[in-house]
């Protein structure tokens, strides 16, 4: 670990503390005790910053901190398990393509084209608004992990077609083990390093789409994530009454996440290839 | 050099400042902005240059009907009256009411100088009752057996049944009426109503259309030149001020309230208290209703609160509605809603709008006093909390608003009641209904007891709020709820069908003395099953002495006295066994802008109602006078 | 030979891919308790009152039939590939029924092309150009700073930038209409003049958050590039860097930067809707946005199917041109 430290560069150092802070607000932060900020009316309205709250009130007399940590936790949850659904899927469908070559692969390679090729965000609106009503975050997360997988899986295939070449997986091979083995045994690992970059990806993509999603009215309305409680805020006019601190926090937490989470994969990759010996 | 440069700045700016100052302010649309009133609508149309009222997709509201037609009878929203438009005065019935004269009055020209006459009426409505593709045909068919042209100016309509209110319901009461009387000279030569799109329309209104956005964005009409012969012009005598009307759709919030703050807009039809205040904030010529606190109008003859749809148990359960009105604090409410602002409507149905206020809520004010609600141990709780206006009167004086002291000012600001919050009585009587509390958790007929409250999202802010707002506190007394958030199409079918529970659906009116219009959709005659589409009753409310005072009300004339009278003991009924929660009547927060116009209705002026999007808005421009440079 | 096997290849899977994304959006309101048929006659009796059942019994049934659910799933799918890829014939629109809602969105298309191509095609431009200085001079400061702004505004949310420009130019400034109205009933000179000022805010806010994404991946490449053995050789030799930069790194790295242009065109159409709705602006996103409000199925149907074919369309146009550009592709 000391050692990653200290061949780590600076932006994926500068992303691991971004990032590890919010997860330390989000999944730490998170379960210290307090009153649940959804409710209206727990405090007095439009409070400015203080010990107590520190970042105010809402005009619904909601803790602004707290409505702040319950969102990056929701929008992080959100982030983490469309990540997780489209890498493996992402992962699989890649190296069964990659592997299997011939007819799977070129069927498998024009669907996942498709998902690839076409818009997103109108069909998440299509789904989003028939699921009115009905809509809850398992719900949501499934749908945004629709759009997880294409990418990655399309990646890994052209990976594994490289490595299917490489000498130590002829070398496996001629040695007597079964595809499966060597898939799970040389190959996977190998993927799994690589698809980290890309799962930070994905969880980027997804918070992005949700927030776009809750922009346009389309996010389940008991849900608190980021995007939502921007929609709020604008709903109840903070922008233009300036209540920078309802507004702004939630921005401000999107784009640093964001930052940080962009600065992880493009420090990690750096280092990926430093590591290779570049 | 540097000085020769600021010399050209100076010139330059001394040089477009004169032109700004000589050339004549122009809108966007190449018409000079002092005769120019901008109004919004809502939503920008999907069929630009579409304006027959008889094709499906025509949007009325985009000044069609508020500028371009004339109606049978209009509506005084102050008076609560209404007044013959095309009519002269009011039908003329036999002893049963089956036979019916209708006066048409003289002097109305349509826009192309062909006099408007009996032939027109009879044309429109048999033309309605005969073309199945107008939607409201099959209700025609149903009403009329004949409409006939006595003389040039005297109809004949016959009715299947006793109709003792032709005039409330194919007139105005409240936005306007599907009756738009169209020229026969034009109609009659038209292969197929429904399918004419009428790009350049013939009008009997003030205004005619001079250009339109082929995008769907604005519509711009121009003053009748002979618009003494329109309706307005012959009912009035008076002139609209404004030469042109421009109507447009502005945008999503932010967009909307940065166009009125920079005076590219008039008049707009609703923001939230939100907007208003800071765009008050911003630009001082920009007012409200009232210019200060509470700003909005409470006047809007539709309340607001939650549904029950009570075909299903435990909703049907008249212990169980009360228990949900006594969880509920109707203090937060109203603060949830809009910070407080916004007249107590703590009755179903009927809305408190000041007339009703004053000819219903007032005389039961002691009825709702002493009203108390057995609990099932022997106890009872008092159903009303008389104290609501003096104390939120308090709270937000506290806030620093100017709120005034005086009874009656407080009652017409506030209300006079609203529900009582008192959640012990609440528990009773949930109990009572025959639900189970253990470990802090609600079980009905054994089964964990959950709510789904659903509202409609994106429109509506006030029953909106007030759905969230009230699922907020049944949350925190206990309740399990799922909170639903509906589009506007899966809303109306969901409350036709009986798909919900409890709802922020607002199945209530009060504009005119004679109650029936309001009531008669609770007969409970109309209820069919859950999951069956009927007309009215989305609330499927089964209550046999009120279902049998709409039947004797259907019979008697709105001008009887005894229609006040069975109307007193409907409320009371109502109020009793509590098929809806009202929260607010309708609060409206309605800008104008005095830049470059004056005189808009507000509480100092009260001749009508700020209401731009019903069809009475030709009246309002008669009023509305140009600001002084 | 090989190319016209190449353009056969890409042109199958252009077909198949619309014709997988269009199957997808089939079946997907299919799967949702939702009945768009029960909706409007709800919407329908909403504004006129009483009918009779009779009545009601007959516009369901001509309704249905007008929705394409009349028959077999089988049947419906095939009738809807038939109407909807190959006449672009979606049925009518519900809230501007009958209109239809291929007609409707015939005339907001040309604007969201319009505005999404240009504005792409000038972020992958601008942002080539500043990622390859920046990756070629990769130590140098400025490259650095470069590359700092772009890191920071490519994760700021499209909404985001797009309602700041707004605020900033239009409001405060006065420089720009806070509003979309594109004058189209006078003549071609207004009406290219007001085409101009109410793109020019939406697409400067598409270029911005576009912008910084080629700048990044454009840097990273070319900084890649600029190791190889080829260009280190070129460097022996005492080419000019100029030289070295345009003609060995830029050539290089452009190629997978084409490639990277046509896999971003859906994303950068999921920013057109966005834009679109902040300013107002005429286009297909608006048209979604306004259709999801008043839930009119036929009319998201239609622009999504609409959307697909343009931006499958787009990437395969793209992938055409790319052997042209790099003759040594292997057309595989």
């Amino acid at each position: 670990m000391k050692k990653f430290w200290k061949n780590a560069n600076g932006r994926l150092k500068a992303g691991m503390i971004i990032t590890l802070i919010f997860l330390i607000i989000g999944f730490v932060v998170f379960y210290i005790p307090h009153t649940d900020p959804f409710f209206n009316n727990t405090y007095p309205r439009k409070l400015a910053p203080s010990w107590e709250h520190p970042l105010g009130t809402t005009s619904l007399g909601q803790d602004i901190f707290w409505l702040l940590v319950e969102a990056i936790h929701n929008s992080l949850s959100i982030g983490l398990i469309v990540a997780t659904i489209g890498t493996v899927a992402g992962v699989l469908v890649g190296l069964v393509a990659g592997f299997s070559g011939g007819l799977t692969d070129r069927i498998l390679m024009v669907i996942t084209d498709t998902f690839v090729v076409i818009p997103s965000l109108p069909i998440l609106v299509l789904m989003t608004a028939l699921m009115r009503g009905s809509s809850t975050v398992i719900l949501l997360a499934l749908v945004l992990a629709m759009f997880a997988w294409a990418w990655p899986s399309r990646q890994i295939r052209s990976m594994a077609l490289s490595i299917k070449e490489r000498d130590f997986i002829q070398t496996a091979w001629f040695s007597g083990e079964g595809t499966m083995q060597v898939v799970v045994t040389e190959i996977l690992p190998y993927a799994l390093t690589w698809s980290l970059s890309n799962f930070m990806n994905a969880t980027l993509n997804a918070i992005a789409s949700e927030s776009s999603l809750a922009v346009l009215g389309l996010s389940p309305g008991n849900l608190l994530s980021l995007g939502n409680m921007i929609q709020w805020a604008r709903d109840r006019n903070a922008i233009f009454a300036g209540q920078w601190f309802w507004i702004g926090s939630p921005i401000v937490a999107t784009v640093l996440l964001f930052i940080g989470l962009f600065l992880l994969i493009t420090g990690y990759n750096d280092y990926l290839q430093m590591k290779r010996g570049r | 050099m540097r000085k020769l440069l600021s010399l050209l700045l100076a010139v330059t700016m001394l040089v477009s400042l004169m032109g700004a100052a000589f050339a004549e302010e122009m809108t966007e649309v190449g018409t000079p902005r002092r005769e120019t009133l901008i109004m919004e609508t809502q939503i920008p149309t999907d069929t630009p240059g579409q304006f027959n009222p008889y094709m499906q997709g025509t949007s009325m509201g985009f000044g069609n009907h508020q500028l371009l037609r004339a109606m049978m009878w209009e509506m005084d929203t102050v008076k609560g009256e209404q007044f013959g438009e095309i009519a002269d005065g009011f039908p003329e019935s036999n002893a049963d009411f089956t036979e019916h004269i209708v006066k048409i009055r003289q002097g109305i020209k349509w826009s192309d100088g062909v006099d408007l006459t009996a032939k027109d009426v009879v044309f429109t409505m048999n033309m309605i009752k005969d073309t199945p593709g107008i939607g409201a045909s099959a209700y025609y068919n149903v009403v009329f057996k004949s409409i006939e042209q006595v003389d040039d100016y005297t109809v004949k309509i016959v009715t299947n049944e006793p109709f003792p209110r032709l005039a409330l319901r194919f007139g105005v009461t409240i936005w306007g009426n599907d009756l738009r009387v169209v020229p026969e000279h034009i109609y009659s030569k038209v292969e197929d109503v429904t399918t004419f799109k009428d790009s350049e329309p013939v009008v009997a209104g003030p205004y005619t259309v001079k250009s339109y956005d082929p995008l769907g964005n604005w519509v711009l009409y121009e003053r009748r030149e002979d618009w003494q012969y329109s309706s307005v012009g012959v009912v009035t005598g008076k002139m609209p001020q404004a030469k042109y009307v421009l109507v447009k759709a502005l945008g999503d919030d932010s967009t909307r309230q940065m166009m009125m703050t920079s005076n590219q807009v008039d008049i707009m039809v609703e923001v939230t208290p939100e907007v208003l205040e800071t765009m008050k904030a911003q630009n001082p010529n920009i007012a409200a209703w009232y210019s200060d606190f509470p700003y909005a109008t409470s006047d809007d003859p539709c309340s607001k609160g939650i549904s029950f749809m009570m075909a299903k148990a435990p909703y049907n359960n008249r212990d169980f509605r009360w228990a949900i009105s006594f969880a509920l604090n109707f203090d937060e409410t109203t603060m949830d809603i809009f910070d407080g602002v916004g007249r107590a409507s703590p009755i179903p149905i009927l809305t408190a709008t000041s007339a009703m206020q004053e000819l219903y809520l007032k005389p039961l004010k002691e009825y709702m006093a002493s009203l108390e609600i057995d609990l099932g141990d022997g106890t009872t709780a008092k159903a009303y909390d008389m104290d609501y206006a003096k104390r939120i009167g308090d709270k937000l004086r506290a806030e620093g608003r100017d709120i005034p002291t005086d009874e009656a000012a407080l009652e017409d600001m506030f209300g006079i009641a609203c529900y009582a919050y008192n959640p012990e009585a609440a528990e009773k009587l949930l109990i009572k209904a025959g639900l189970e509390k253990k470990d802090g958790k609600w079980y009905f007929e054994g089964e964990p007891f959950k709510i789904n409250m659903s509202y409609l999202a994106n429109t509506e802010a006030q029953a909106g709020r007030g759905l969230i707002s009230a699922y907020n506190q049944l949350k925190q007394f206990g309740l399990d709820c799922n909170l639903v958030s509906e589009s506007s199409a899966t809303w109306d079918s969901n409350a036709a069908l009986g798909n919900y529970e409890i709802g922020g659906y607002w199945p209530t009116g009060g504009i005119t003395k004679d109650l029936y219009s309001v009531i008669n959709g609770y007969d409970a005659d109309l209820i069919v099953p859950v999951g069956e589409r009927g007309s009215g009753q989305a609330c499927r409310w089964n209550n046999a002495r009120a279902t049998e005072i709409i039947h004797e009300l259907a019979k008697i004339s709105p001008d009887d006295p005894k229609s006040y009278e069975l109307g007193m003991e409907f409320m009371k009924i109502a109020i009793d066994d509590i098929p809806f929660i009202g929260f607010h009547s309708g609060v409206k927060f309605v800008p104008t802008n005095s830049t470059y116009w004056t005189n808009y209705p507000s509480a100092e002026n009260p001749y009508n109602g700020p209401w731009w999007w019903w069809s009475c808005f030709k009246y309002i421009l008669t009023e509305i006078t140009p600001a002084a440079k | 030979m090989k190319f016209r096997k190449y353009f056969g290849l890409r042109l199958v899977t252009w077909a198949l891919t619309i014709l997988i994304g269009v199957t997808f959006i089939f079946f997907i309101p299919r799967m949702f308790p939702t009945d768009p048929v029960e909706n409007m006659i709800g919407q329908i009796q909403s504004r006129s009152g009483q009918m009779d059942p009779q009545e009601m019994a007959a516009l369901r049934k001509s309704l249905r039939v007008q929705f394409g659910l009349e028959g077999s799933l089988w049947e419906q799918y095939l009738a809807y590939l038939w109407r909807g890829l190959l006449h672009f014939d979606f049925g009518p629109s519900l809230v501007s029924f009958p209109t239809p809602a291929g007609e409707i969105i015939a005339t907001y298309l040309p604007y969201t092309l319009f505005l999404s191509l240009i504005s792409t095609l000038l972020a992958w431009i601008i942002g080539n150009a500043i990622g390859l200085l920046a990756g070629f001079r990769k130590n140098k400061r400025s490259s650095k700073i470069l590359e700092g702004i772009a890191i920071c505004i490519y994760p700021v949310p499209y909404f985001l930038v797009a309602l700041i420009l707004q605020i900033v130019f239009a409001y405060l400034l006065g420089w720009f209409p806070l509003q979309s109205n594109i004058n189209a009933m006078g003549g071609t000179a207004a009406y290219l003049r007001s085409l101009f000022r109410a793109s020019f805010l939406p697409a400067l806010s598409q270029l911005l958050v576009g912008t910084g994404w080629w700048i990044i991946s454009m840097k990273s490449l070319s900084a890649a590039t600029a190791e190889e053995d080829f260009v280190q050789y070129a460097r022996f030799r005492g080419l000019a860097e100029r030289r070295i930069g345009a003609s060995y790194v830029m050539r290089n790295s452009i190629l997978t930067q084409i490639t990277a242009l046509a896999m971003s065109l859906g994303g950068a159409f999921n920013g057109a809707i966005m834009t679109e709705i902040i300013f107002s602006y005429p286009g297909v996103g608006a048209l979604i946005q306004k259709a999801i409000l008043q839930s009119d199925y036929n009319m998201i149907l239609g622009c999504i199917t609409i959307s697909i074919v343009a931006i499958s369309t787009a990437t395969l146009i793209a992938d055409l041109i790319y052997p042209f550009i790099d003759p040594r592709i292997r057309y595989s």
